[in-house]
Order: C-alpha cells, then structure tokens, then sequence
C-alpha cells in the first residue's frame, strides 16, 4: 500500500513541478517538495515494512521497521507544515507563515506531534473544502476528499495504539486518498 | 518556454497581473477569437493599455508563441509552439486551481 501511495505521490510531485516550470508560481515549488517529502517517506517506510517482512518479524529487525516509520512520519510532518506554509504564503501574511514552521520545532514522535500533524492535515484539507465551496469543481472536491482521508488515517494511526483495529483502517484510508489523488491527476492530464 | 513575472512586491493585491499572466491573458483572447485576432480585440480583452498590449505583442512574437498575419490589418495568432504552451497552461492552471492555487 506504501509503495502505490508512494508512487501517486512522486506523480502529484511531478506535475507540481511541470507547472512551476511554466509559471514559476512558488506555491506549486512547495506543493511539489511536499509531495517529494510524502513520497519519500512512503517508499522508506514500505521499504523498511519489505525488509521486516523478509526477516519474518525477527526482533533484530524490528528496529527498522520503527526507523522507517519515524522516518516517514518526520517527512509527512516536514510536507505537510510546507503545504501549509504554501496556503499561508499565498495570503502573504508574514506572522501567519511563521507558525507553519512549528512543526520543525517537534522532530521526536509522540502523541503530541501526532497531534500537530492531524492538526497540519486538517488545516490543509479545510482550505481545501473552502476552494471546493468557492469553486464546485470535481478536481478540487477530488482534492478535498484526498486531504480529509489523509487526516482520517492519522487519526486511525494515532488510535490504533488504543484500538489495534485501526492499523488496517489507517492504511485503507491512506491509500483512498492517494487513489482520489490519482484520479485528480488523471482528469486533469486527460485530453482536452 | 515563456519567462516567469516580475518579482512581486511584498504586498501584492489580488488585482496585481503578472507579466507571466498577461502573457496567457493576451494568448486566450487570441485563441477565443478563433485564433485570428485583432489588436483592438487583445487590447479590450487582455485589459490592457496601447502601449503595454505592444510592449507585449512584441515580447510574444520574440518568443515565438505568436505571429503576425495579414496584409492590410494586423493580425495575430497563436503559432504552433503557443498552442501547444496554451494546452500545457490549461492543464498547469487545472491541476493548481485543483489544490486552491492562483497562477
């Protein structure tokens, strides 16, 4: 599941970057290494879930499974503070664009930056659901049902440490809104 | 490949046109108009003053994405390599407006 995340993500990426390339919009710059930070931390994260799985669970291994989750988690925390900072940067509100960069300031994973990270994503897919209310468009409620499964996810990761249930739904989840990402990207690129 | 604006001023209004989207404002008229259109047409369209519209009109046609046609009266159209920019904005410009960003 990690890895299609992963690969929907560099996709999403990289038409980020085609468009800075034609416009030299900075917003589309950060959406762009925002989704190379997800991606990247989806692939290190599946990477190290292959390994374990190789391993058969070995404890010796364990380790690396924790390692690529930290890592993944660090990279989802780095992406979604830029994308945040993008949204803020496009109201050009200095003071505002100051708070995005808080999440640097909590690089250990715990409950509290699992919070700040809900909080990110929930920030992101309100502004989201706003341009869907201003605009009615497939594109942008594709997008706004993308960032709203995302942040669902991570409430399921959070909770799964209470309810072990919830890991599979986080992944469900997770993969949905990287699959509404694709089908964004698709109808966009789709001949006209 | 079309060069991107001006910097911006710190306090941009939401009125503030980039050099960028005045290009592809004057590139849309000229398409909307069946890919034939005059500069009075461009000049209404784009929003422009006389003297910017050629500024403009002639920065495009160094560029290559349009040429000037027609014996009597000016005429531009987009050439084969704006056509094909103005596909790729559209795409560009859907993808951003997906996410809730202005280009």
């Amino acid at each position: 599941m990690e890895f299609i995340a992963s690969v929907i993500a560099i996709a999403v990426a990289y038409q980020a970057l085609r468009g800075y390339n034609l416009s030299k919009e900075r917003t589309l710059l950060y959406l762009n290494l925002s989704f190379v930070l997800i991606g990247a931390g989806l692939l290190v994260d599946g990477l190290s879930d292959l390994i374990v799985l190789l391993a058969r669970g070995e404890r010796g291994f364990l380790f690396v499974f924790n390692l690529g989750y930290t890592i993944n988690f660090l990279a989802q925390l780095l992406a979604y503070g830029l994308l945040v900072f993008a949204y803020l940067y496009q109201t050009r509100s200095p003071s505002s664009i100051a708070l995005a960069a808080l999440p640097v300031m909590f690089i250990q994973r715990n409950t509290l930056t699992e919070l700040i990270l809900i909080f990110l994503l929930v920030y992101v897919a309100t502004q989201t659901a706003m341009n869907y209310s201003a605009n009615k468009n497939v594109n942008a409620l594709l997008v706004f049902g993308a960032f709203a499964s995302l942040s669902i996810a991570h409430l399921f990761f959070l909770l799964y440490i209470l309810i072990p249930t919830f890991f599979p739904l986080a992944h469900i989840a997770q993969l949905f809104g990287f699959l509404l990402l694709l089908a964004m990207l698709l109808r966009v690129n789709q001949p006209a | 490949m079309i060069p991107s604006g001006q910097p911006q001023p710190q306090k941009a209004t939401a009125k503030y046109r980039s050099q960028f989207r005045i290009y592809v404002d004057i590139m849309h008229v000229i398409q909307r108009e069946n890919n034939e259109a005059k500069p009075t047409r461009i000049l209404y369209g784009a929003n422009l003053s006389h003297d910017r519209l050629i500024k403009y009109l002639d920065e495009l046609k160094a560029l290559g994405v349009i040429q000037e046609t027609g014996t009597d009266d000016k005429v531009y159209s987009l050439t084969q390599k704006g056509i094909e920019f103005m596909n790729n904005f559209r795409k560009v410009e859907s993808f951003a407006s997906a996410f809730g960003f202005k280009i």
